[in-house]
């Protein structure tokens, strides 16, 4: 894993539904090896899919002992997440639940 | 098309069928003759409507059949009082969700003000407290408890350290919930890969379960792995459910209604054992009752269903939640559910029983069996199953129908009707070569004969479809119109089943309207009139149809004050349309309301005074070759009448021969036909042919000059004159050599094979093969005055 340490950004986009799901999984993958930022300021929809591929990213991240943060979750991510009984994605510092 | 939108639009032609169902069922709802079951098929009905709105996003649709729906509810669950006042706003309000099923369909406005202050006269019903509902529900809010966090634990599950209703603690944040003795249900719930891939939402289906009651939702993701070995579209996590809720196990599958299909589902009472297929003793309960009191208990979600707006559905996905489309997995064991048990629900491995319901609600029972059946993918299994025992299952009549393509059937139609031309000309050739009549050619030739009409029959049966499409717009109408005029009307339809085909039913809204528009506004008489008359209040229209010698016939009648025949009689002299010396029957002055230019109402009404009188209404009805006539008794109502070929596709016609040219007129353009005299025939300016008809002048038109075929009139002797009136109420005399007789001829257009000519309206193949052009009677009149026709050689078309 070539491993360039620079801080990668992702900022999900709104909708995170059914088709979101295989391109955002693609996204992800394209950014393994550099610790990553996941900004979830702007969803407003989240789906059990995408959910799927976030917390799977996670797990990878994790396997390759990079960090993996969500920043700025939005209202209705954090609910939706609740919902899912996935409360627990809000991991890292700042995944506070509002 | 669109994948999308083709499945839009059949949401949208079913949306059509249920709205109609919902109207009928209002109407008996008002008219005192609804039962329980009527209240629920109109629930059923805007519940779909509002369950397919929720798919494409509609959010007025839905806000609106939300509020529709909840009254409804009320009403089945006898909360509420069926009151005549309620019966009525419920019809206004119904017309207000026709017009956003519209709106959503064309992509136009509702009137805006209209619809808020119909949500405020729904919600006042209610009252405050049966909306509580909706008003703690913020669009976006979920219903779920913020939870204890567990971090940084993948692998792990959050529980919701929720207290025990039970125990008397406070509920947190769970909007609306019962309070009432609950029961605990542990709910596990597997999605399978297709329940998303049919756009369905695990996320939506928890929070629809979080609206019956506290959940504690624990995520399973073990078998969820690292994203490089990720399939996005596979579906690894599944859920377990706490449910404390009052509703009962009715309620909680109604939630996996649209995905039962597709994932597993496990639901138990805590501590009890699970609900499977084949193990409980049976327990025979109405299904409706079941389903009826789950749906009262779990209303439908409706931020759910926005929120299943953006995914992209596939086929299956809106087929789903429309009952008619499943298909009939007969000998799949029915589920009968008990009510409120206590005890673990019973299901019953057995035969489907006969069920006396519409198709919906077999639809409904069959979906239950499934979402019983608890399998992983069980449906091709049961689809094969199905055949079977397809026998055994009653079906009723709605589910054998399908959708096909207009374009499809015409193509057909054109088909047949070649088929039926060329099996005229074999018979024609056989006659011709002298074969005997008892030859086995010439009998073949006769049983094929038959076997063509037969097809010719069925092929046009299938394009006949029953006048209810229209005739189901018109209590909308009758209530709007009287509203405006302020009387009170009750419409009385028959024959909505009368068939007719398609061709002329899109064309029968429009006078069907201005009748009933007309019948309303002109001929009942005020509430005070009528009870100074003697009659009850409410003035009765009655809007039939019905077959009558290979017509269909649509009447109008009303039983308010009928023409007023010295009114009418003044109007047309001070109109200038008659004399006052004229001499005119009861008849005839009746049917002077249809002469262009007449309007009785004194000032121009916004109902039926649009500009337009009873002649535009005659107008249209001659151009569909129908015919109206008028009959009325002073004081008791008149009788509007109007009769109309059954299809467009073929015709009655009049075949005339005109400079060696077989042409057909049309024959419901046809007054009378005579055989001219010389001194009748005078020539204006020494040439322009008039005959004098009666007390009248008319001009004589040589068709066969008209046409171009020659330059010449012939002698007007020699030939006969048919009087013809054109649509617009012109009147002119056309000169043919001779009448053949009447025929019915198919009609074949000539803009699609060839290009328009003037004075042509169409053309027929005639049983000897050759064209026969279709006068255009219209033109031809309008043309007199015109003149002058075309060369001659660019219109030898027959022949």
């Amino acid at each position: 894993m070539t491993s360039d340490q620079t801080l990668a950004a992702l900022s999900l986009p709104p909708v995170l539904d059914l088709q979101a799901a295989d391109p955002l999984r693609a996204e992800l993958l394209s950014l393994r090896g550099r610790p990553l930022q996941v900004d979830a300021s702007q969803v407003n929809r989240l789906g059990g899919l995408c959910l799927q591929v976030l917390m799977s990213a996670k797990k990878l991240w994790v396997e390759d002992g990079q960090s993996f943060t969500l920043e700025d979750p939005s209202e209705v991510f954090s609910e939706q997440l609740s919902a899912f009984g996935a409360s627990h994605f809000h991991f890292e510092p700042e995944g506070e639940v509002s | 098309m669109d994948p999308f939108e083709s499945i839009k639009q059949t949401f949208f032609q079913e949306c059509d069928e249920l709205l109609t169902d919902a109207e009928q069922g209002l109407l008996d709802m008002e008219s005192g003759t609804a039962d329980s079951e009527t209240i629920n098929a109109v629930f059923r009905a805007v519940h779909s409507v509002k369950g397919g709105a929720g798919a494409f996003g509609l959010e007025d649709l839905i806000r609106f059949a939300h509020v529709f729906e909840t009254i409804m509810d009320e009403l089945r669950s006898e909360k509420m009082e069926l009151t005549n006042v309620v019966a009525k706003t419920l019809l206004r309000a119904f017309d207000v969700l026709a017009d956003h099923v519209a709106a959503a369909r064309d992509g136009g406005q509702v009137d805006e003000a209209r619809s808020s202050g119909m949500l405020d006269e729904l919600k006042a019903l209610i009252g405050a407290e049966g909306m509580e509902d909706e008003a703690a529900d913020p669009d976006e809010d979920f219903g779920f408890v913020p939870v204890v966090l567990d971090l940084d634990e993948p692998g792990g599950f959050v529980s919701l350290d929720l207290p025990e209703p039970e125990a008397g603690l406070p509920v947190l944040e769970i909007p609306a919930e019962p309070e009432v003795a609950n029961g605990v249900w542990i709910i596990k719930f597997a999605p399978g890969a297709d329940m998303y891939a049919k756009a369905n939402e695990a996320g939506l289906v928890l929070r629809e379960l979080a609206r019956l009651g506290p959940t504690e939702v624990t995520l399973h993701d073990e078998t969820l792995p690292a994203l490089d070995l990720l399939s996005a579209e596979q579906a690894y996590f599944s859920w377990t459910i706490r449910l404390t809720t009052e509703g009962d196990e009715a309620s909680i599958r109604e939630v996996f209604e649209f995905v039962e299909d597709d994932c597993k589902i496990e639901i138990s009472r805590e501590g009890g054992a699970p609900v499977s297929l084949e193990t409980e003793p049976a327990e025979e309960i109405s299904d409706d009752d079941a389903k009826a009191r789950a749906s009262a208990e779990a209303p439908l979600d409706l931020d759910a269903l926005l929120a299943r707006i953006g995914a992209v559905p596939t086929v299956e996905a809106v087929a789903e939640p429309v009952p008619e489309s499943t298909p009939a997995p007969a000998p799949a064991p029915v589920v009968l559910e008990a009510i409120a048990e206590p005890e673990p629900v019973a299901v019953v491995a057995a035969p489907p029983p006969v069920i006396e319901e519409p198709a919906q609600d077999v639809a409904a029972l069959i979906a239950r069996a499934q979402t019983a059946d608890v399998p992983v993918a069980p449906a091709p299994a049961r689809e094969k199953a199905a055949p079977a025992a397809a026998s055994n299952t009653p079906q009723p009549a709605a589910a054998a129908t399908i959708r096909v393509d207009l374009d499809r059937v015409d193509r057909l139609i054109n088909a047949v009707g070649e088929l039926v031309i060329q099996q005229a000309m074999l018979s024609q050739r056989v006659t011709e070569s002298g074969l005997a009549r008892s030859s086995n050619v010439a009998l073949g030739l006769e049983d094929l004969e038959l076997l063509t009409r037969e097809i010719q029959d069925s092929v046009m049966a299938i394009r006949a479809q029953p006048v209810k499409s229209v005739f189901q717009r018109m209590p909308r109408l009758v209530r709007e119109v009287a509203d405006m005029v302020g009387k009170r009307v009750r419409l009385v339809m028959d024959g909505e089943g009368t068939e007719v085909d398609k061709t002329v039913i899109e064309r029968l809204t429009d006078p069907i309207t201005h009748m009933l528009r007309n019948a309303i506004d002109h001929g009942l008489e005020t509430p005070d009139e009528r009870t100074a008359a003697g009659k009850p209040t409410e003035g009765v229209v009655k809007l039939r149809a019905l077959h009558r010698g290979g017509r269909i016939v649509i009447e109008v009648q009303d039983d308010g004050r009928g023409i007023n025949r010295p009114r009418v009689r003044g109007i047309a002299i001070a109109k200038g349309l008659i004399t006052e010396e004229a001499i005119l029957t009861d008849e005839e002055v009746d049917n002077l309301i249809f002469l262009p230019g007449f309007s009785t109402a004194d000032s121009i009404s916004d109902i039926s005074g649009r500009g337009v009188g009873m002649d535009v209404v005659r107008r249209s009805i001659q151009g569909l070759g129908g015919r109206i006539t008028i009959s009325s008794e002073p004081g008791k109502g008149s009788k509007f009448t109007m009769s109309l070929p059954l299809t467009l596709a073929v015709l009655d016609g009049m075949v005339v021969t005109a400079a060696e040219q077989t042409l057909v007129a049309p024959l419901s353009a046809i007054v009378e036909s005579l055989t001219p005299r010389m001194e009748d025939v005078h020539y204006v300016g020494g040439k322009d042919a008039v005959i004098r008809i009666r007390d009248s002048f008319v001009p004589l038109i040589d068709v066969g000059v008209a046409l171009g075929f020659r330059d010449t009139p012939i002698h007007a002797a020699s030939g006969v004159a048919v009087l013809v009136e054109s649509e617009a109420g012109g009147k002119a005399a056309l000169l043919v050599e001779a009448i053949q007789g009447q025929r019915q001829v198919v009609i074949k257009s000539l803009e699609a094979n060839y290009q328009q000519i003037d004075g042509v309206a169409a053309a027929t193949i005639l049983g000897d093969g050759r064209v026969a052009l279709i006068l255009d009677v219209d033109a031809l009149v309008t043309a007199q005055h015109r003149r002058k026709p075309a060369a001659r050689s660019e219109k030898r078309l027959a022949g």
